[in-house]
């Protein structure tokens, strides 16, 4: 099997870039991961100078993500042999517990952690997910309010969170949630589309209307977010066509309405130029679009 | 996770088997699953394996005859339970069943949490408004645990409607014919890349120029379903 440098004719340099890109951006390519990582730490971990132990930590990660517990226990050798007495690598050994299913031994090591430094974000974190991952939602959910009553500016928890709640069905705190998060990234077109999403999922007018103007500012952010755009268009159509409201909201919802199903079919459009395969979504996309304007008039 | 004794990473594949399926039950209540469907849920599964799936089953065959699941709809990995997509999605594949003579006739999904392989209240709650619209509907979850290689039986537990809730089906009146080739034929897309073809309506919202009904994955499936088979 031929090895990734020759299969596409990139020096070890472009891999190391390749792997710190991905490290940074937070990306879980796993399988991409193990495949440069193994190949960069077995041929070249002499010139990878210091970077190589961060390497060591995320191949080894990666490692676990692909059930490699060969070369994720070889990792966790280099490091531990390194940093004998760290509590970022006593983490390492508890995650690789927690991927053979070990969870009462990966709590243990976890504990250890938090009883010589209480304050370990990353340790807390790990006995959370290993509550999500034995199906102990209300558990984990519990945790990391507490954790986050500690940690009020914790993002990822935040998030977290919110995923939690979404999955229980209770939108109203999943909301909070979220509403934390835009408040602090406030230029975050992610967290406004999502934040719209389950206000329309509450549902009733108060909460349609909300979700439409969050979808709005979602495609403020960035307008080529087409959850966006598609949540824009049904939530002022539920708007209009909802007996409830005023001519003149009405109006003003058809218009909105109207305004996205314009965008929709350019969008659609410029997709579909040139690419015959993508022919049916496309058809599809214009059959929903008129089909719903019939009901809307 | 998957691990086997060296220690080699191991796609979800399946092995070449020989489930013999009891053709013995009342006409009524047979459902068949075919080779296209299976796989395209199999694959959609294994893409997203830290994800809950789901997607819509389609079939191509008149209501009142035979129940034939002929193919799926992969839609979502992310926020299943949130409306929005959800409904753009059905309306969509909808309106895509009624251009190609199709209809939505079931409802699948696979859980992230893959111990628990019993269906969600979302599973439930889409079912039901299938149902509403298609009296034999099914509804599908797939069992993780199951997807292994030397598993000898398919990862599937389905669901139909009966005294107002959604009762076990009984696992004789599944069909999925010519087992061993299907199961080939999943091991060839993994061998092969093209398991990585498929899209989901997730992934169609994140990039519109791909396409969720999977023309392209399709083909491929159908060259490798042999021509003798018939009704695959």
């Amino acid at each position: 099997m031929s090895s990734i440098s020759e299969l596409y004719d990139v020096c070890w340099e472009e891999m190391r870039d390749k792997l710190r890109k991905w490290r940074e951006e937070n990306y879980r390519n796993s399988e991409q991961i193990v495949d440069v990582g193994e190949e960069l730490i077995n041929e070249h971990a002499s010139k990878l100078g210091d970077d190589v132990w961060i390497i060591y930590e995320q191949v080894m990660i990666a490692a676990l993500d692909c059930s490699r517990d060969d070369l994720a226990w070889s990792c966790l050798q280099e490091l531990k042999r390194q940093f004998p007495d760290s509590h970022r690598v006593k983490r390492l050994a508890g995650m690789r517990l927690e991927a053979l299913e070990r969870y009462e031994d990966a709590n243990k090591l976890y504990d250890s952690i938090l009883q010589d430094d209480p304050t370990n974000t990353a340790a807390r974190k790990r006995k959370i997910s290993i509550l999500q991952a034995q199906g102990k939602s209300s558990e984990a959910i519990r945790e990391l309010n507490e954790y986050l009553e500690q940690f009020v500016g914790d993002q990822e928890a935040w998030h977290e969170l919110s995923e939690l709640y979404i999955n229980e069905h209770d939108y109203a705190k999943a909301a909070f949630c979220l509403e934390e998060l835009m408040m602090t990234n406030p230029h975050n077109h992610l967290y406004c589309e999502q934040y719209a999403e389950v206000k329309y999922t509450q549902g009733g007018l108060e909460n349609l209307e909300l979700a439409r103007k969050y979808f709005a500012q979602a495609l403020k952010l960035n307008n080529r977010n087409m959850r966006a755009l598609f949540g824009l268009y049904m939530s002022a159509s539920h708007i209009a066509a909802s007996p409830k409201v005023s001519a003149k909201v009405k109006k003003d919802n058809v218009k909105y309405a109207a305004w996205a199903t314009s965008q929709i079919s350019r969008a659609y459009q410029m997709a579909g130029r040139g690419k015959k395969e993508n022919k049916c979504s496309v058809k599809a996309v214009e059959e929903m679009l008129e089909s719903m304007q019939i009901t809307m008039s | 996770m998957l691990e086997d004794d060296s220690g080699v990473t191991k796609k979800r594949t399946l092995p070449l088997s020989s489930l013999s399926v009891s053709f013995r039950s009342h006409e009524m209540g047979e459902v068949e699953l075919s080779c296209l469907a299976y796989a395209k849920m199999y694959l959609h599964a294994s893409q997203f394996p830290r994800c809950s799936v789901n997607g819509l089953l389609l079939s191509s065959s008149p209501a009142g005859g035979a129940v034939c699941i002929t193919d799926c709809v992969p839609l979502l990995h992310t926020h299943l339970s949130l409306a929005p997509i959800t409904q753009l999605a059905l309306t969509q594949v909808d309106a895509w069943c009624s251009q190609t003579h199709q209809r939505i006739m079931g409802y699948y999904q696979a859980n992230a949490c893959v111990s628990d392989s019993s269906p969600t209240p979302c599973a439930l709650k889409i079912a039901e408004k299938i149902f509403e619209q298609c009296n034999n509907a099914v509804l599908l979850m797939i069992d993780g645990e199951k997807m292994f290689p030397g598993c000898r039986v398919p990862p599937i537990v389905m669901y139909e409607r009966k005294d107002a809730r959604w009762a076990l089906k009984d696992k004789h009146t599944i069909m999925l014919r010519q087992w061993e080739e299907t199961c080939s034929i999943v091991n060839q897309l993994f061998s092969s890349g093209d398991q990585a073809l498929l899209v989901d309506f997730d992934s169609h919202l994140d990039d519109i120029t791909k396409d969720w009904t999977n023309q392209k994955l399709n083909a491929k499936i159908m060259e490798l379903v042999s021509p003798a088979n018939g009704n695959v």
